[in-house]
C-alpha cells in the first residue's frame, strides 16, 4: 500500500514539472541544435529568394532535427488522449470551483515565487540589468502584491513585461545545441538541451524546494508534495488553451507543435 | 541636365515614402483591429463570427498570398482551381482559428511600435498586446498594405502551417493538401 502512494507520488512528481516550468505556453512555446535554431530565427527575419525568384523567408524558419519522429508521434498520441480524457476534466473542475480572479491570483503568486529560476538564468547570461529588474519586479510584487498575489509592477514601465529566463535559454545562449527533438510524456514538447534545462528549473523554483530536501526519505512529511502538485494543477488550464491554440486548427497536429516550439524557443534565446 | 536636377530630390523624397508607407501600414492596421473589435462585440455569439468577421478581414488580409506562402515551393504545380481551392479552404480554416481567439466584450490593450521595412514591399507592425491579463509580442506583416502573416511570440502562422502543407505536398502534392485542408476544415470544433 505504502509502495502504490510513493508510485503514485512519483507519478504525479513527473507530471509537475511538465505541467509547470517546463511546458512552453503555445504562444510563448523546436528540433535542429540550439544555435543554429537561433541562426535560422535570424536567417529568418531576412528575406530570402526562393527558386521562382520570389521572397521565400519561410524556407528558412527555424525546425528541429526529428530523428525519434515515429517514437515522438507515438508519445504525442498518448498525451493527447491524457490531456483529453485526464487533464481536460480536472481542468474544467478547477476552472468551475475557482473564478478566474482568484485563478488569475493564484497563476500570479506561483509566478513570482519562481523569481529564481528568471534572476539566476538573467545572471548566467550575462544580463545583469534584466536581473536587477527581475529582483525589482519580485521586491514590488512581494510587498505590494500581497506576496505576488496581485501584480503592481506591471504599472511600473522598467519593470512591466520583461522576457522570462530559464535554464534552456541559458544553455542555448552559452551555445549548446538543441539535439534531438523529443516529446516528453506528459510534459509535451522539448528537446535534449531544453530537457536538462526543465531539470535546472525544477530544482531553481522554490515550490519544489521542499520535496527535493526530503526526497526519498519517506518520513511524515508528506505535505512537501503539495506545493508542486498545486502549481501544476494551475497551471493545467493555461497549457491546454496553448495546447488547443496550437493544434485545434492543425493539418498535423504534430508538425504543428513542433514547429511552434521551435520557433518560439529560437525567439525566446533571442530575447 | 534635368534628370541632374532631379536625382537629389528623388533621393531625398526616397526615405519619405518610405517612412510615409509604414505610418500608413500601421493605421490600416489599428483600422481593420478596431473594425474586427467592433463587429465582434455586434455579434456576441461566437459561434456566428467567423461568418460575420470573415468580409472584414477579406478587406484587410491577403488569404491567397498566405496559402501560397504557406504551401511553398510546390505552389507553382497547383493549377489554377486547385489554388483557388486551397485559397478557399486555407481562410476558412483562418478566420476559425482567428476567431476562436476572441471573447466578445474583452478588448485587448494594444500598443503599436514603429513599422520597419524589413525587404522592398513589406512592412512589419511590431505590437505588444495585453489580453487576458497575459502579454504577447505580436507583428504583423504586411505587402501591399494587406496582412500576409501573423507572427505571435515568435512563431509564425504561416511558418506554422508551411511545415505541415509542405509535408502534405511532398507525400501526394497539390491533391493531398487540398485533401488535408479539407478534413481540417470539417473537423469538428
Amino acid at each position: 500500500m505504502k509502495y502504490h502512494v510513493f508510485t503514485l507520488r512519483l507519478l504525479l512528481l513527473a507530471a509537475t514539472p511538465l505541467l509547470t516550468d517546463c511546458s512552453t505556453p503555445a504562444t510563448k512555446t523546436a528540433a535542429k541544435p540550439a544555435t543554429e535554431a537561433a541562426v535560422k530565427g535570424k536567417a529568418a527575419d531576412k528575406p530570402v529568394k526562393g527558386d521562382d525568384g520570389e521572397v521565400d523567408e519561410y524556407a528558412t524558419a527555424p525546425d528541429i532535427s526529428d530523428p525519434l519522429e515515429k517514437l515522438n508521434r507515438g508519445t504525442f498520441w498518448v498525451n493527447d488522449q491524457l490531456y483529453t480524457f485526464l487533464f481536460r476534466p480536472i481542468s474544467k473542475g478547477y476552472e468551475l470551483i475557482l473564478p478566474r480572479p482568484v485563478r488569475k491570483g493564484i497563476d500570479n503568486a506561483f509566478e513570482n515565487v519562481k523569481y529564481p529560476v528568471r534572476v539566476v538564468n538573467c545572471t548566467l547570461q550575462g544580463k545583469f540589468k534584466r536581473a536587477g529588474q527581475e529582483t525589482g519586479k519580485f521586491v514590488v510584487n512581494t510587498v505590494g502584491g500581497v506576496a505576488g498575489i496581485f501584480r503592481p509592477a506591471e504599472n511600473i514601465p522598467a519593470l512591466a513585461n520583461i522576457p522570462e529566463e530559464d535554464t534552456a535559454q541559458t544553455l542555448g545562449k552559452w551555445g549548446i545545441p538543441h539535439g534531438p527533438y523529443l516529446v516528453l510524456p506528459l510534459l509535451g514538447p522539448s528537446s535534449v538541451r531544453d530537457t536538462v534545462g526543465l531539470a535546472g528549473d525544477y530544482a531553481l523554483n522554490p515550490v519544489n524546494w521542499p520535496y527535493l530536501y526530503w526526497f526519498g526519505s519517506r518520513s511524515k512529511h508528506d505535505w512537501v508534495i503539495v506545493p508542486p502538485l498545486s502549481n501544476s494543477l494551475r497551471s493545467i488550464p493555461g497549457q491546454l488553451d496553448n495546447y488547443d491554440t496550437i493544434t485545434k486548427d492543425a493539418v498535423d497536429p504534430y508538425l504543428s507543435a513542433r514547429s511552434a516550439y521551435s520557433q518560439n524557443r529560437a525567439e525566446a534565446i533571442k530575447k | 541636365m534635368t534628370l541632374r536636377f532631379l536625382l537629389p530630390l528623388l533621393l531625398a523624397a526616397a526615405p519619405l515614402a518610405v517612412s510615409a508607407q509604414l505610418a500608413e501600414a500601421q493605421t490600416r492596421l489599428k483600422t481593420a483591429v478596431t473594425e474586427v473589435l467592433s463587429v465582434a462585440d455586434r455579434t456576441g455569439n461566437r459561434s456566428a463570427l467567423p461568418e460575420k468577421i470573415r468580409p472584414v478581414l477579406k478587406k484587410y488580409v491577403s488569404f491567397e498570398t498566405m496559402t501560397k506562402r504557406a504551401v511553398g515551393p510546390g505552389w507553382r504545380q497547383f493549377t489554377p482551381a486547385q489554388q483557388q481551392q486551397a485559397s478557399q479552404l486555407f481562410s476558412t480554416l483562418i478566420i476559425r482559428s482567428y476567431s476562436s481567439k476572441f471573447t466578445p466584450g474583452e478588448h485587448p490593450d494594444i500598443t503599436y511600435h514603429a513599422a520597419k521595412e524589413p525587404a522592398a514591399g513589406r512592412v512589419d507592425v511590431p505590437t505588444s498586446m495585453v489580453y487576458k491579463g497575459s502579454h504577447y509580442t505580436v507583428v504583423y506583416r504586411m505587402e501591399q498594405m494587406l496582412i500576409t502573416d501573423v507572427v505571435i511570440e515568435g512563431v509564425s502562422l504561416i511558418a506554422n502551417y508551411r511545415s505541415q502543407l509542405d509535408a502534405q505536398f511532398k507525400k501526394g502534392g497539390a491533391n493531398a493538401v487540398i485533401s488535408s485542408l479539407t478534413q481540417s476544415v470539417s473537423r469538428p470544433q
